[in-house]
């Protein structure tokens, strides 16, 4: 069984840029202080990935407010809206306010990806909202109808990818929460399919990889399948193993198996064994392991423990296999 | 006790005055917060009751006022505050909490408090883990309401955070770990069940205990949390039981910023509760009626008393006493029974400057007061 690892959602901020950022709110340090730890941190972060020998560096997406804020702030059409629950938890994003048909300001979200990650791009991870949770989790007063919506971020989000190809990136993360909590259907998800199939178009050979929690992915599955990605991740905190889809896929599988609700840390040797069960259902050869979610719903510390996880299964899992 | 249609009540907290803030830091007050003092002070009488304490402040003697003083200055404040606008049911405003997770959480062992987490922006807050069994170290909020009683002229009610809303706001370690295998989703909520109720029974119900034994009769269980995760209605209700079994008080639930229809009729299996305290102004707007999920309690036969929220506390319009004896009216008519409705603002006002939440509060009573003349002398 081949093993990859990484994070599938933003790290925690330190305790130190947590009190950074709070006293620059308060006019107590300077925009220039904090850049520095910004960078400190975020270099922190990548060597970690390094150190835990994940396949791809993130370098934690320390400075987005939240998954939606830099498309909000830099596309055409939006504007930034209220504080809404994210999910069902105690986190809140600014949700996105969608007054016109949107387009993609060229260069803006490539400015906005952690600056260790734009000096290295062949070996980084970048994390995107995908088409079908940004578009529902927004308020469309557009005037175009959802599965439209649906089709056309997926068309600006290929956009993205083929400007970032273009740089050097190859591995393109959509998180993509809804598709398991409010699993489309009819014309909703023929766009989700439609918008990922033009993101696969811009790909040129890289890797695309879908990631869903949230919730029990059961529902979301004869969707997920069809998907034209390399990689759909569940989140095993949510779905039972055991309710996987039996047979072959030929998309890649992807398990979350660090559970950012709780900093309870996680029995590598109970991880190797769900992931060896989830594989003899799907018959992968390839796993990609990770967070379940987005670990920034967990302090800094205990974060950064339960990651160390991912390299004690991927060891448990490549001594087993044959 | 015979009550005219349509009382009145509080429901949270209250804004801080920036001369309790400066006071119970024991700095000199600036000017703008001795102006709050003295305009305060003359609009609803509290500084008056302790004049050295306030001539301490305004001269900037802050050695003459210590903090716990000050501390307590702020809650009688709060109860003057809310009395004056002639609310039925008080408390102080929580002058002396800061916020309604870590005190309690506090005042337990069991926790470790492990950092962080971004709550929005640059926004965060303190989340501890619970690590081992519950258990109270002493009951809470005792002091706060006998202060509270040796000085109120309304009815008492206290506001206390609920077993859930605590489970919920922390880290599951301990119970989590004590579930076999694999620690997915059935393996999560036995757990989160079980911290729960060990919660309610270890530490909010002893604490309880202790409020009714110093003479709290009317409490206010809160459990913003109720509607984060729908599906765990049993929970919520499971939780309320343990925490008020035995227990002789009028109880209420406060539940906010849910779809309440989601957990119902499972949260109607909380026995000892007597009134669903809940916010509804803030979805009434733009053709949406906030009050026809009150059918729902009619469809499943319950007929227990109603907080009705009134008063939107995320926005500074004002609601005029019209709107709020409208809203009154079409509860009413909803319940089909006006005796069962109590009318407050949607939750605390915290987020309110003082001005309009004094505002908010004369309207509600104001507008509670019209649609009680509507009832005694329909018009025909």
């Amino acid at each position: 069984m081949i093993v990859r690892t990484g994070l599938t959602g933003a790290f925690p901020r330190s305790e130190a840029l947590v009190s950074a950022t709070r006293d620059l709110d308060r006019g107590r340090t300077t925009v220039d202080a904090v850049e520095e730890l910004y960078v400190r941190t975020e270099t922190e972060v990548l060597g970690l990935e390094h150190r835990l020998g994940f396949d791809e560096g993130t370098a934690g997406y320390l400075r987005w407010p939240d998954l939606f804020r830099p498309f909000a702030e830099t596309w055409e059409g939006f504007t930034v809206g209220p504080l809404t629950r994210w999910l069902e938890t105690n986190t809140f994003y600014r949700q996105p306010i969608l007054l016109a048909p949107p387009g993609r300001t060229p260069g803006a979200i490539a400015a906005r990806l952690p600056a260790p990650l734009r000096a290295a791009p062949e070996a980084s991870r970048v994390l995107l909202p995908g088409p079908y949770s940004f578009a529902v989790m927004l308020e469309n007063r557009s005037g175009e109808t959802e599965p439209a919506l649906i089709h056309r971020l997926g068309r600006l989000l290929g956009d993205e990818v083929r400007e970032l190809r273009g740089l050097g990136f190859s591995t393109f993360l959509f998180s993509e929460p809804q598709l398991v909590v409010r699993p489309p259907e009819g014309p909703r998800a023929e766009a989700v399919v439609a918008g990922y199939r033009a993101v696969q178009s811009a790909l040129n050979g890289g890797t695309s990889i879908v990631w869903t929690y949230g919730a029990d992915a059961r529902p979301g599955f004869p969707l997920l399948d069809r998907l034209p990605v390399s990689v759909v991740g569940v989140d095993l905190a949510e779905t039972e193993v055991d309710q996987l889809p039996v047979g072959p896929s030929r998309i890649g599988l992807g398990l979350g198996v660090v559970d950012s609700r709780t900093t309870l840390e996680e029995d590598p040797a109970e991880v190797a064994r769900v992931v060896r069960e989830a594989q003899s259902r799907r018959h992968a050869n390839t796993v990609w392991l990770g967070p379940g979610g987005p670990l920034d719903l967990l302090p800094w510390e205990p974060a950064t423990r339960k990651l160390h996880v991912l390299p004690a299964v991927r060891q448990a899992l490549t001594e087993r296999s044959p | 006790m015979t009550r005219s249609l349509f009382p009145t009540q509080e429901i949270g907290s209250l804004a801080k005055p920036r001369w309790q803030i400066q006071g119970q830091r024991s700095e000199p007050l600036d000017e703008p917060a001795r102006e709050e003092l003295r305009s305060w002070d003359a609009r609803v009488g509290f500084a008056t009751e302790l004049p050295a304490l306030r001539d301490a402040l305004l001269d900037g003697r802050p050695r003459d006022a210590s903090p716990d003083a000050v501390r307590d200055l702020g809650a009688l404040f709060g109860l003057r505050f809310l009395e004056t606008t002639g609310l039925d049911r008080v408390y102080d405003g929580e002058a002396r909490r800061i916020e309604m997770y870590e005190y309690p959480i506090r005042q337990m062992h069991g926790f470790r408090f492990g950092g962080h987490v971004r709550s929005f922006d640059s926004k965060y807050y303190l989340k501890a883990a619970v690590t081992s069994e519950v258990r109270l170290d002493h009951p809470y909020h005792v002091e706060e309401f006998d202060y509270v009683k040796r000085h109120a002229h309304a009815e008492p009610k206290l506001p206390i955070t609920g077993p859930y809303t605590l489970a919920d706001w922390s880290y599951n370690e301990h119970y989590l770990a004590l579930q076999p295998g694999w620690k997915g989703r059935s393996a999560r909520r036995a757990a989160q069940h079980e911290f729960v109720v060990d919660l309610a029974r270890r530490a909010v119900r002893p604490t309880l205990s202790a409020l009714i034994d110093a003479g709290c009769r009317v409490i206010q269980i809160d459990e913003p949390s109720a509607g984060t995760h729908p599906d765990e209605a049993a929970i919520v209700v499971d939780g309320f039981n343990a925490a008020t079994e035995g227990l002789d008080a009028e109880f209420t639930m406060h539940i906010c910023y849910s779809n309440y229809a989601d957990l119902l009729p499972t949260l109607l299996e909380a026995k000892r509760c007597r009134q669903w305290a809940w916010e509804f102004a803030n979805r009434d707007s733009a053709g949406h009626d906030g009050y026809a999920v009150l059918k729902a309690l009619v469809e499943y036969g319950d007929t227990r008393d109603v907080g009705l929220g009134v008063a939107d506390v995320h926005r500074d319009t004002v609601e005029s006493p019209e709107v709020v004896a409208e809203r009154v009216r079409r509860a009413a008519k909803y319940l089909g029974d006006p005796s069962r409705i109590w009318v407050n603002p949607d939750c605390g006002l915290r987020t309110r400057s003082l001005s309009v939440a004094r505002a908010k509060l004369e309207s509600v009573v104001q507008g509670a007061a019209l649609a009680r003349a509507d009832f005694e002398n329909p018009r025909r």
